[in-house]
């Protein structure tokens, strides 16, 4: 069978035998064979050298890599040549229709802050919770394409009861907010409304709402702006600051990078 | 001499628009026409026109009935069809709600994509497709099907293959028993809407189906599954399986007019 792999995938076309492949994200597997389920530039993960694993096969949803504007490049190598060059350049981040998952880390903008409970929309869900720790969410993939575009259309209250209902709605229970003194936790000085937090899921909730914690160092608070709307910075774990009339208020902080 | 197909046809073997029996019409398309939504196509077969968009996979509206128990295992496919008022001949005006056409439509292609996609990745998600049709000259589940599946493609939702549909008819009542010897129908394939008030017709829809066993081995093209068939008119049993092979043909020249849209919009891209 010729091996040779499409650069471009149209879904239902036949990559390969599962034989010499895996199938990855935007494939899946009927009659031992690895077909396209997504249109999209064909990539080849080459195995581990020595590992026993196989080539994996995914599709990707981007055309160009971000930042570059350059085509993807897809892999067309043959099922049993040797795994490309060890000196690949850098791994352009691809794209897929990501949803949230248990321990998934994602960022979701506050809009509505309640005695027991916080409401969130998710905005973004990081891939790969396994390399999120160090992650600028702006090198993220998700298939909101624009991630600049929706942190910053933060307060605008006309488009924004629109664009927020459309994405998936969540719940951060008073006791989920820190590790610490769960019991003295008011919410009102953990979040506002408008803030911008990574938190991870802990459930995936009832038919309405997922469940996250921002009850670690890391998680909290990224993203506030002040009373008088100017963006602020962490000066501690539980307070932030206007940049502008160094008015300080409080905030469940996540640990800046 | 009235000018319709069933008696024109049998003296010039042209249809009332001039094409041949096994001949589609001109099948034009984009997709990503409407960045505001997450996929969208826009489809022309002859003078049908389809305008498609697809929200989601994204969370189901809550207190509907099919967002609660019945998206935990997979998405819930939605479809609103939309036939504009002045797409057909005369101008309707209509009191807001869907009319039978439309609603039947929509629940074949809930039906059709609700089994064909990959839902099984989204529990607990809505994948809400809109068809407005711009313009109606037969042929309207066809195209409605091909413009979801482009739309569908776009917002780069998983699926087994391509879902293509085509209308094929007769080129008379078919009525009576066929004669072996004496074969004086054709069928005729990618109706407009004159040809599909008098004569009897179906649309079949396809996908790209998986070769087994031997099959599997040999790199040759691959056939094509039947995943969709519906028939509101009637006809004598021996014309079925005539109409259905050339139903087939369409679906798999469709496909490959509708891969050559994906490839080309995906390179300029």
């Amino acid at each position: 069978m010729a091996s040779t792999l499409p650069a471009l995938a149209i879904p239902g076309q036949r990559l390969g035998p599962v034989a010499s492949y895996s199938a990855g994200p935007g494939t899946h597997v009927q009659q031992s064979n690895v077909y396209a389920s997504i249109a999209g530039p064909v990539v080849v993960d080459p195995a581990q050298p020595g590992s026993k694993a196989k080539a994996t096969l995914s599709v990707s949803r981007s055309i160009r890599a971000p930042g570059t504007g350059n085509v993807v490049k897809p892999v067309t190598t043959s099922a049993g040549a040797k795994p490309a060059a060890t000196s690949a350049p850098p791994k352009p981040k691809l794209k897929y229709n990501t949803l949230p998952t248990v321990d998934s880390v994602v960022l979701a903008r506050v809009t509505r802050v309640q005695k027991r409970q916080a409401t969130v929309s998710i905005l973004v869900v990081l891939d790969d919770p396994a390399s999120t720790q160090g992650v600028n969410p702006s090198q993220t993939a998700s298939d909101n394409d624009n991630i600049e575009a929706i942190l910053s259309s933060a307060a605008n209250p006309e488009n924004h009861s629109s664009s927020d209902e459309l994405r998936f709605q969540a719940l951060i229970r008073k006791e989920d907010v820190r590790a610490v003194e769960k019991d003295r936790v008011v919410m009102d000085e953990m979040f506002r409304v408008g803030d911008i937090v990574r938190g991870t899921v802990i459930s995936l909730g009832d038919q309405s709402f997922y469940y996250l914690t921002t009850a670690r160092n890391d998680l909290g608070v990224v993203m506030a702006r002040s009373e008088a709307g100017n963006m602020m910075f962490p000066v501690s774990w539980k307070e932030m600051r206007d940049s502008a009339t160094g008015q300080a208020e409080l905030r469940k902080v996540a640990r800046p990078f | 001499m009235p000018l319709d197909t069933s008696t024109t046809y049998p003296l010039t073997k042209l249809r009332l628009d001039g094409r041949r029996w096994n001949e589609l019409r001109l099948l034009q398309a984009q997709i990503s026409t409407n960045p505001a939504s997450s996929g969208s196509s826009f489809l022309a077969m002859g003078n049908t026109t389809i305008l498609c968009s697809v929200h989601g996979p994204a969370e189901g509206r809550r207190g509907d009935a099919t967002g609660g128990a019945a998206g935990s295992s997979g998405a819930v496919v939605e479809v609103d069809v939309n036939v504009a008022g002045f797409a057909g001949v005369d101008r309707k005006r209509r009191a807001g709600g869907s009319d039978k056409q439309s609603s039947r439509i929509a629940t074949t292609l809930r039906a059709a994509f609700q089994s064909h996609l990959h839902t099984y990745l989204y529990p607990h998600s809505t994948i809400s497709i809109h068809v407005s049709v711009l313009s109606a000259d037969g042929s309207l589940l066809a195209a409605a099907i091909n413009a979801c599946t482009l739309a569908l493609v776009d917002a780069g939702i998983p699926m087994p293959g391509l879902l293509c549909g085509c209308t094929a008819g007769m080129s008379g009542s078919a009525s009576t028993p066929r004669d072996p010897r004496n074969d004086e129908l054709d069928p005729l394939l990618d109706l407009s809407l004159p040809e599909e008030q008098e004569l009897p017709f179906l649309t079949v829809g396809t996908t790209t189906s998986v070769p087994v066993g031997e099959n599997a081995m040999d790199d040759g093209e691959e056939d094509m599954k039947v995943s969709m068939l519906n028939m509101d008119s009637k006809v004598h049993c021996t014309y079925v399986e005539t109409m259905l092979a050339v139903g087939i043909d369409g679906c798999k020249q469709i496909r490959e007019i509708l891969e050559g849209v994906i490839k080309g919009s995906s390179q300029s891209r």
